[in-house]
């Protein structure tokens, strides 16, 4: 008698003369059989999220410093330096910055790694999905389409810039990052990997939220209503505020192009003496 | 006293419908998947059952369907209804436009035309998930019954309303994907089971079947499977609260 | 050949199929059972009210007890039941809930304290004791003196059907599905299994059984306006009466339910009426105390669709496009009420009439709803004549319910039946008679005949159409033999179904699809579908008198002198035309309760 693999779903079951199905295992039998179903799946999805909220919060955070430019050149310069530790440690150390980098970096990647998994694993599995949705129309599994394709991109973009980050953690100031923002060329760059950052932020926030179950209104719907509205909300605040970031800087990268490579230096530092000292 | 009776729609001339019907045949070796275009005329009340039986009745004898109660209970006529699973015996063609397109479920056995095998796929995952009370107790017949809070009681029946049609499967992306993944229906169940104190299982034993990504830790969120269910059960919030219920044991 | 062996073979996947099954493997038995649909898909699925069992827990149902609800059962058959079997029944049916109860069905439950319900359209506060809380609770029914009809909501049968189903699976018992028995294996005195059709090849198989028990549920589909599944064509019942010797017992005891959605024939449950639901005509008036001042609404079921055909008859209907109807008022119960416990109502108004019935009320109709008659059987299921035979449920005819069912007994009996003709079917296979020695060369026989009916009709040059016999039979049904009957009408329907039958021999296909071809199966299940409406429109032609169900307009009175018996048709050589009617006598010295006023 041959088994039938009707999808998986089979395993007790087989075929017999009619091409019907019985049985043929005892389906009585004692439920925690030795070989404990692992838990890794379990903390692996745990995982996922948890590195997902963490670079969802991560990114909102790194908005506002990077924002910073928009209050005044030195408020960036103080940011800047702060992370590079000189407030504490009495001078900057830049390498700090790649410590932080790296840590985000390895995040970044063991998120990947961990949603990786659940892109479609081959051709096949690519064409179901698209027909499925294609056929369905319906909100949030296009919204799923949306984070796989955000993540992909991120992907590439997100290590140009971490790596970036990770080798040139001294050159983070108002001259340097306008420099590269408009000198350097990289606006195409991060004007992307703002909106798949963000796009995919605010979805992945979105998603986290209905698969804990957090935040839950009366009815399921009502929730489910409430929490898109945030998403949007998120989504439209940071873009808007990222957009005008960027656009500071390359006003700034276009303005300091000619003296491009110049590191910047807080007014009230040079203020008295560097006056006209170029 | 009488309240408004019924949506009088007298004075509009009578719809013809086109009906497209993804047909094929694979007891057939010479059949190919194909649209095929019925017309007939609309009729008041017209549920997509009548319109097919109609059809079959008055053009084309050979036409597959599966239509049980036709009373939107016994979950036999789910198919895709302009590419949303819904049951047709309880789809008035009043709501749909004049073209509407037909096609099997996705991702059952294919009978034929739009009769699908899901009576199979469900006796499996029955099998799989062992969705029936567990209980060692010896049940005295004779006794009075062991009471239960009238909330609970109400609590369970509310997930064991599913009626196995499947369009929680077919409106999920992550089963067209991954054939092994139980689907909204599956987890549904276990919640069903859960909740129930006849029940013996603990979450450890749940764990084991549906601790992996075939079970609750593959389900995307995607919510296609709420919001087509017909029978309008929470599997949002069950599939939630199943997921977290679980990571505990993962953590443990 | 393709033989399949097993000890015992059930046909039908319903309640009552899956709960004799479920007793014959307990002891030990390998079960097969064959069902035409996934078995959570039986029609049992349907059953929204309730089941009857006299746990007397609630206020209204305490001191209610197997006696009363004895008392009820039988004064509804209208004395035509079996009493010996009304006691079993009665007194088996609070064990079989609570067994339920232990496999998972979620019961609603007693809550203690005060409630309000509506009673004969006033509010009333009901104070539910202490001691019964959370115990199973109880709703009232049409017919009944106590509230003794437990239930889920309104997905009573569901809950039901999905528990037991559920038990099966645990227990590895095999369904086949979408398998259809098209003819017993039998020699005339022993039945031997079955010869099956699958319903996706097309292929015929022999099913080789030491007991063969049928529970294919009613034959609703012979009339064109039927709360039944589109799967309810008595094919079970036909079969066991092609085999000559099996007779069906009172065919024409065919119940009407009074509220069927008009016109799509959709059942909206007796709860409504029992939760506190009136029946209006077309002023808006309540008509049922006019007729019925004592029980109103909740008289029998019989009762009350006779008296809304009247009243229709008499003017009073509210017309559509479609004909004419009555409404059925819930609005009176309240939103929260209808969400909670109506809300498959609810859903089948919305759905099916695009209304909200907590605010508008529901167009009804009388429709046919379910079959009293079947396979005659003893009171232990063994069909009679042949050994080895069985059957239970609403395909059966052990006589529970005589000449009208009332609400709520008959998924009760479902699973009453299962427990106990599971048991009497195991005690069979262990008795030397259980024995079988059965010839290959007539379960070849037999499953070259039946070939050779399919081969004749998919080659058949005639000019018939299955389907157009199909719809005109199930109008004469409905037309002719329906709620209100006379002579003549009936001596009409049965000429021209005797006449219908003749002209199904010629019909002839339009496709051929390979596979099961639909057309193919029409086609061939009409033929004994035909047979079935002749048992009945005859029955009900010969019978003389008014009883139960079966209403007689040129004999409106119970006859007991000369009716106080069972009617037994045989189809005894497959040319005749009409059945063979014999009649067996009830016999008034063993009833407990004698024939007396029905109240
Ligand atoms: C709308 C509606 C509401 C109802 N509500 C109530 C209620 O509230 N309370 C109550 O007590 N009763 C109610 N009833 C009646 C009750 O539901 C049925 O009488 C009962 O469920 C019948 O159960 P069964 O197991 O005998 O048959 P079914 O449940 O009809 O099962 C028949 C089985 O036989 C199979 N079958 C049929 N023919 C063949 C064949 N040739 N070969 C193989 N398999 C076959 C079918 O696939 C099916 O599995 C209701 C009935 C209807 C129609
Ligand atoms: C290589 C880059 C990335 C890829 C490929 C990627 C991919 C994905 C995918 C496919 C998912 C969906 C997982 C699921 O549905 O179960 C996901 C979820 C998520 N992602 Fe990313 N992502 C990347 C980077 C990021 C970044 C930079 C952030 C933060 C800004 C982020 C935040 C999130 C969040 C919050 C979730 C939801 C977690 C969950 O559903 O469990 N991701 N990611
Ligand atoms: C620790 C790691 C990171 C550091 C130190 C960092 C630092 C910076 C800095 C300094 C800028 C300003 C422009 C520049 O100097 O080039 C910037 C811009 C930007 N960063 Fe990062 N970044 C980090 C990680 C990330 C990640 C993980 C993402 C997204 C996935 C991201 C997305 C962006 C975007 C979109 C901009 C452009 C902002 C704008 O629109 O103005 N960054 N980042
Ligand atoms: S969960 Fe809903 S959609 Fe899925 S099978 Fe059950 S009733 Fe159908
Ligand atoms: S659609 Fe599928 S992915 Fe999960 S939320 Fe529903 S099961
Ligand atoms: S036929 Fe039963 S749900 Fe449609």
């Amino acid at each position: 008698m041959a088994l039938i693999d009707n999808n998986g779903s089979h395993e007790l079951l087989g075929a017999d003369a009619s091409g019907q199905l019985v049985i043929h295992a005892p389906t009585t039998a004692p439920l925690r059989q030795p070989p404990r179903k692992s838990r890794w799946p379990a903390r692996l999805d745990m995982l996922q999220s948890a590195s997902g909220l963490f670079l969802a919060l991560f990114l909102m955070a790194h908005m506002f410093f990077v924002s910073s430019i928009l209050i005044s050149h030195d408020a960036f310069y103080t940011v800047a330096r702060f992370f590079e530790g000189a407030y504490f440690l009495g001078k900057p150390y830049p390498i700090l910055v790649s410590g932080v980098v790296s840590i985000i970096l390895a995040v970044f990647i063991g998120h990947a790694w961990l949603a990786m998994r659940k892109f479609p694993a081959g051709y096949r599995q690519y064409r179901a999905f698209v027909t499925h949705k294609n056929s369905l129309r319906h909100g949030d599994t296009s919204l799923w389409w949306l984070q796989i394709w955000t993540g992909f991109a991120l992907f590439f973009m997100a290590t140009i810039h971490l790596y970036d980050m990770l080798t040139q953690p001294a050159l983070i100031g108002p001259y340097e990052s306008a420099d590269r923002v408009w000198t350097g060329n990289m606006w195409p760059l991060y004007l992307m990997l703002l909106f798949a950052a963000e796009l995919h932020a605010s979805v992945g926030l979105y998603r986290l939220a209905i698969k804990w179950g957090w935040f839950t209104a009366a009815t399921p719907n009502r929730s489910r209503r409430r929490l898109r509205w945030a998403k949007h909300g998120i989504s439209a605040f940071f873009i808007t505020l990222g957009l005008v970031t960027l656009a500071a800087y390359v006003d700034l990268g276009r303005a300091h192009a000619e003296r491009a490579g110049e590191r910047y230096v807080p007014t009230y530092l040079n203020a008295p003496h560097t006056a006209g000292k170029h | 006293m009488i309240s408004i009776l019924r949506r009088k729609n007298d004075t509009q001339p009578t719809r013809r419908l086109c009906i497209q019907v993804l047909r094929h045949n694979p007891a057939d070796a010479a059949s190919v998947p194909h649209l095929q275009a019925f017309e007939i005329a609309e009729a008041e009340g017209m549920t997509l059952f009548i319109a097919l039986n109609e059809i079959r009745a008055t053009q084309d004898p050979s036409l597959q369907f599966d239509f049980v109660c036709r009373a939107g209970i016994c979950g036999s006529c789910a198919m895709l209804i302009d590419g949303r699973p819904g049951l047709a015996c309880r789809t008035l063609t009043r709501d749909l436009g004049t073209t509407i397109t037909l096609a099997p479920l996705p991702f059952f056995e294919l009978i034929g035309d739009l009769s699908v095998n899901t009576g199979k796929w469900m006796r499996g995952t029955s099998e799989r998930l062992q969705t029936w009370i567990h209980s060692s107790a010896q049940t005295d017949l004779d006794a009075l019954e062991a009471p239960m809070e009238p909330e609970l009681a109400e609590a369970i029946y509310e997930l064991d309303r599913c009626i196995e049609c499947g369009c929680c499967i077919a409106g999920c992306g992550t089963a067209q994907m991954r054939e092994k993944f139980v689907g909204a229906v599956g987890l549904n169940k276990i919640a069903r089971f859960r909740l129930d104190p006849r029940d013996d299982r603990s979450n450890d034993d749940f764990y084991e079947l549906i601790g992996d990504d075939d079970g609750v830790f593959g389900c995307m969120s995607l919510l296609g499977c709420h919001d087509v269910c017909p029978k309008q059960l929470p599997l949002q919030t069950q599939i939630a609260y199943l997921r977290r219920k679980m990571a505990v044991i993962g953590l443990a | 050949m393709d033989v399949i062996h097993t000890d015992v073979l059930v046909i039908g996947g319903g309640l009552a199929g899956l709960r004799a099954a479920l007793g014959a493997r307990k002891r030990g038995q390998k079960v097969i059972i064959l069902s035409l649909v996934p078995p959570k898909r039986s029609h049992s699925a349907a059953a929204q009210g309730g089941m009857q069992a006299s746990l007397g827990n609630t206020a209204k149902g305490a001191g209610d007890n197997e006696d009363i609800h004895f008392e009820d059962t039988v004064r509804g058959s209208d004395w035509g039941a079996d009493q010996e079997v009304a006691r079993m029944f009665v007194h088996t049916a609070p064990k079989a809930v609570r067994e339920l109860a232990a496999w998972g069905v979620p019961w609603n439950r007693v809550q203690a304290g005060p409630r309000d319900v509506i009673i004969d359209s006033q509010r009333v506060t009901l104070t539910e004791p202490e001691a019964a809380h959370g115990l199973i609770t109880a709703r009232d029914f049409g017919g009944t003196k106590k509230w003794r009809t437990c239930y889920v909501s309104d997905g009573t049968g569901h809950a039901m059907l999905y528990a037991v189903s559920d038990r099966t699976i645990a227990e590895g018992i095999p369904v086949h599905e979408r398998m259809e028995a098209v003819s017993l294996i039998h020699d005339g005195e022993r039945c031997y299994g079955a010869i099956v059709r699958n319903l996706i090849s097309g292929k015929l198989l022999a099913y080789v059984a030491r007991a063969t028990c049928i529970a294919t549920g009613g034959f609703g589909r012979i009339y064109q306006s039927t709360t039944n599944a589109v799967i309810n064509e008595g094919i079970g019942a036909a079969i066991a009466l092609e085999t000559g010797v099996v007779p069906l017992a009172n065919m024409e005891a065919v119940q009407f339910h009074p509220t069927a959605i008009f016109p799509a024939g959709i059942l909206v449950t007796e709860g409504c009426r029992g939760d506190g639901g009136l029946l209006r005509d077309v002023d808006g008036h309540r008509f049922m105390p006019d007729y019925e001042p004592e029980k109103k609404e909740l008289a029998s079921r019989d009762v009350v669709s006779r008296r809304m055909e009247a009243h229709i008859r008499s003017g009073k209907g509210a017309s559509n496009r479609f004909g004419e109807h009555l409404w059925l008022d819930i609005t009176l119960l309240g939103e929260a009420h209808i969400n909670g416990k109506l809300r498959e109502v609810k859903e089948i108004c919305q759905h099916f009439l695009g209304i909200d019935p907590a605010k508008q009320w529901i167009p009804v109709r009388p429709a046919q709803h379910y079959s009293m008659g079947g396979i005659r059987t003893d009171a232990h299921g063994a069909a009679r004549g042949l050994s080895g035979l069985f059957a239970c449920g609403e395909a059966a005819c052990w006589d529970l319910h005589g000449f009208n069912r009332l609400g709520g007994n008959s998924v009760a009996e479902t699973v009453v039946a299962g427990m106990i003709v599971g048991e009497a079917i195991a005690d069979f296979c262990a008795t030397p008679e259980g024995d079988m020695h059965v010839s290959t060369a007539l379960v070849r026989d037999c499953r070259e005949q039946e070939n050779a009916r399919f081969a004749d009709i998919a080659t058949s040059r005639g000019q018939e159409s299955a389907s157009v016999l199909m719809q005109r039979m199930q109008a004469i049904m409905s037309e002719k033999v329906g709620i209100v009957r006379n002579g003549d009408d009936l001596t009409v329907a049965v000429d021209e179904l005797k006449n219908l039958l003749l002209r199904s021999r010629q019909i002839g296909l339009r496709s051929s699809a390979p596979g099961a071809n639909p057309e193919l199966t029409t086609a061939w299940r009409v033929q004994k579908m035909l047979k079935l409406a002749l048992c009945v429109a005859y029955g009900a032609l010969q019978r003389s008198e008014s009883r139960g169900a079966h209403f007689r307009e040129d004999y409106p009175r119970r006859d007991d002198a000369q009716w106080l018996k069972r009617t037994l048709a045989f189809w005894r050589d497959p040319e005749q035309r009409v059945p063979t009617l014999e009649y067996e006598n009830l016999d008034v010295r063993h009833m407990e309760l004698p024939p007396g006023w029905r109240g």
